[in-house]
């Protein structure tokens, strides 16, 4: 065996062993791509349960969901009683909102969308996923910590210069082994944590594990929570990209 | 048969409160009740008729019942019942005048009489009404309403010249769903923003006739519409958006009525808007209405005056502005300030708070305060309402 050989022989292992390398650790980027692959699937409709916590009054809300994509949204309150039959669409930049006393959908200014949806501590753009996590982000990979006893990927992400979202940065807790989201800080452009999202409950829903209880934690108010509660939620049923209109608003019950 | 269908209406909803959690149903029954006090200052104004100033007390019980039955996947039926209980002074001082409370109120209805009322002279009115009545048609395509129905073709804020079927006015913050028209209402959507449609309003007399096709388009993220048709002895074409300028929401609408009658001028109505909502949740929203056939000599019209698509307000010119701030997630304050410059000054002052008690029960302090100057410049009218809404 000449030198020439035991040369090439060993840049094969050391590729082996680089390859094998990345395919145990996949990128932050491909990490990201895989918890919204999970969590979306390519479309999904579901029923949710908000609680508004505050120290003196709480307030639940009850809700439908139609997603397909991050493009296309349609949210429907069910209850409470006030509230009911209201409608949020989202398709790319654009969103309607839908006054069922008026008989009659109203075109949101898109300011309104980094704000307050409906007193939670959720943004319209949370609700709707106005930015894209994949395109609109670059991503670093931070280490490896633990959160609630899983392995997870630390992976921060900072919003590209054209991206319209209020964040400075938004550091991720991704479950090593099936890729949950435990754990999210949202930071402000002054580097100060503004929000913290637990994912909690992990249970299988319609053949995937998640967490079914989110937990959004706004830092510096003493007391005051929203929780999000999954009642259920089907993944990939079809559905047309017209079903994403304004006249639907209405219509989806 | 009215009769016996408003007292069934009014049976069910309480049955229904308990009922509401059950799935299976293919019919949705919710609504309110609210109660509304207000107290209405008039100052003397000689030259409408008032020698001396005078305060008005009165309260007002009013249900609503929303009833939808979806009889097959496309058809439904709906039917929306306003049931109102007046006393007070205003009621009384009506009576008084020889005027019945109880007819004015009948106006409200458009060519089928689906109410029935009553007044007597200690000040007590009631009426219930169903201002919704309508067999619904659907499919993917498709839309047709039949029945009393409301027909609302606005798209920006405030104003809608556009809104030819179903004016409505700022100032009457007490019933947003509005009367119904009795029409028949086709509508062909073109895709998830796109649609045309025909509509026309039940008539005796053609002068009576409103009938008018909306086309609604979307384009580089803006709403549009345009519409054209015949309203009463008007030919009326308009046209309006819903779009934004950066951040903020611009939205407008103009419509011109072309008069088929040799006395009556042409009349144009326009209305623009700008708002914007900043990261405190401070929401602000301002903007101007012209109306042509605006021309007034009171303040006192503000509340008054005989409201069309083409007369929205009483003045030609008019800036509004609007700001609303939640000072807490529970407690929303608002001021809408409505300044028409011109001989009177005419400024209408609207503050409101709103205060959510829990999930089904609000309180609001509503008030308006109106400015003008005759020979000096005074207010001719305040108002204060206090209102209490159950919703299930």
């Amino acid at each position: 065996m000449n030198s020439n050989k035991i040369f090439s022989i060993l840049i094969l292992i050391s590729l082996f062993v680089w390859m094998g390398f990345n395919n145990i650790d996949p990128t932050p980027k491909e990490i990201i791509k895989k918890v919204q692959d999970n969590a979306n699937g390519i479309s999904n409709q579901g029923e949710v349960k908000m609680t508004i916590i505050r120290p003196t009054w709480k307030r639940e809300m009850s809700i439908k969901t139609w997603s397909k994509g991050t493009d296309f949204s349609l949210i429907l309150i069910t209850g409470p009683a006030r509230d009911k039959g209201t409608a949020f669409l989202k398709r790319d930049k654009e969103l309607w909102n839908w006054q069922p006393t008026i008989d009659r959908a109203i075109k949101m200014p898109p300011s309104m969308m980094m704000q307050s949806w409906m007193g939670s501590d959720f943004s319209n753009d949370d609700m709707v996923q106005q930015s894209d996590p994949i395109e609109d982000f670059t991503h670093q990979f931070l280490g490896m910590e633990n959160v609630e006893g899983r392995e997870c990927y630390k992976i921060e992400m900072i919003p590209k210069e054209e991206t319209a979202v209020v964040w400075g940065k938004i550091i991720h807790w991704v479950d090593k082994a099936d890729y949950l989201e435990l754990k999210t800080e949202f930071y402000d452009e002054d580097d100060y944590l503004v929000n913290t999202i637990l994912g909690k409950n992990i249970k299988k829903m319609d053949g995937r594990l998640l967490p079914t209880r989110l937990e959004v934690i706004p830092a510096d108010e003493e007391g005051h929570k929203t929780i999000v509660e999954q009642v259920n939620i089907q993944f990939d049923v079809p559905m047309k990209e017209s079903f994403f209109s304004v006249q639907n608003m209405k219509r989806i019950r | 048969m009215k009769r016996i269908t408003c007292i069934f209406l009014f049976l069910i909803q309480f049955f229904l409160i308990t009922a509401q959690e059950q799935k299976t149903k293919n019919w949705i029954l919710n609504g309110y009740v609210k109660n509304l006090q207000s107290v209405i200052f008039f100052d003397n104004n000689p030259a409408l008729g008032i020698p001396q100033s005078i305060t008005f007390k009165d309260n007002l019980i009013h249900n609503r019942l929303n009833f939808k039955w979806f009889l097959n996947d496309k058809l439904n039926l709906k039917a929306d019942l306003r049931t109102r209980v007046f006393w007070g002074d205003q009621v009384q001082f009506s009576e008084l005048l020889g005027v019945s409370y109880a007819e004015s109120l009948e106006d409200a209805n458009d060519i089928l009489d689906l109410s029935i009322e009553g007044s007597s002279m200690k000040g007590l009115a009631f009426q219930s009404m169903l201002d919704r009545f309508y067999l619904e048609y659907m499919s993917e395509k498709w839309e047709i309403r039949l029945g009393r129905q409301r027909i609302n073709w606005g798209i920006s804020t405030f104003w809608n010249p556009n809104d030819i079927f179903n004016a409505f006015t700022f100032t009457d913050f007490d019933y947003a769903e509005r009367p119904g028209s009795d029409a028949l209402r086709v509508r062909y959507f073109l895709n998830y923003a796109s649609s045309i449609e025909i509509a026309v309003k039940a008539f005796d007399n053609f002068d009576e006739a409103v009938i008018a096709g909306l086309w609604k388009f979307n384009k580089s993220n803006y709403d549009f519409q345009v519409l054209a048709g015949l309203m009463e002895r008007d030919l009326v074409l308009g046209l309006g958006w819903a779009g934004n300028l950066k951040d903020a929401g611009f939205k407008g609408e103009i419509s011109y009525f072309y008069s088929l009658e040799e006395e009556i001028d042409n009349s144009f109505g326009a209305n623009f808007g700008i708002d914007y909502m900043f990261s405190n949740s401070l929401y602000l929203n301002g903007g101007f209405l012209f109306n042509s056939n605006g021309e007034s000599r009171s303040g006192s019209e503000i509340l008054l005056f005989e409201l069309s698509a083409k007369n929205l307000y009483p003045y030609k010119w008019t800036i509004y502005s609007q700001a609303l701030y939640p000072f807490t997630q529970l407690i929303n304050g608002g001021l809408a300030i409505l300044y028409s410059p011109g001989d009177l000054h005419a400024l209408f002052v609207n503050p409101t708070l709103t205060y959510s008690i829990s999930e089904n029960w609000d309180f609001d302090l509503i008030g308006q305060i109106i400015f003008d100057k005759s020979d000096k410049y005074k207010s001719p009218l305040q108002a204060i309402f206090l209102r209490t809404k159950f919703s299930f």
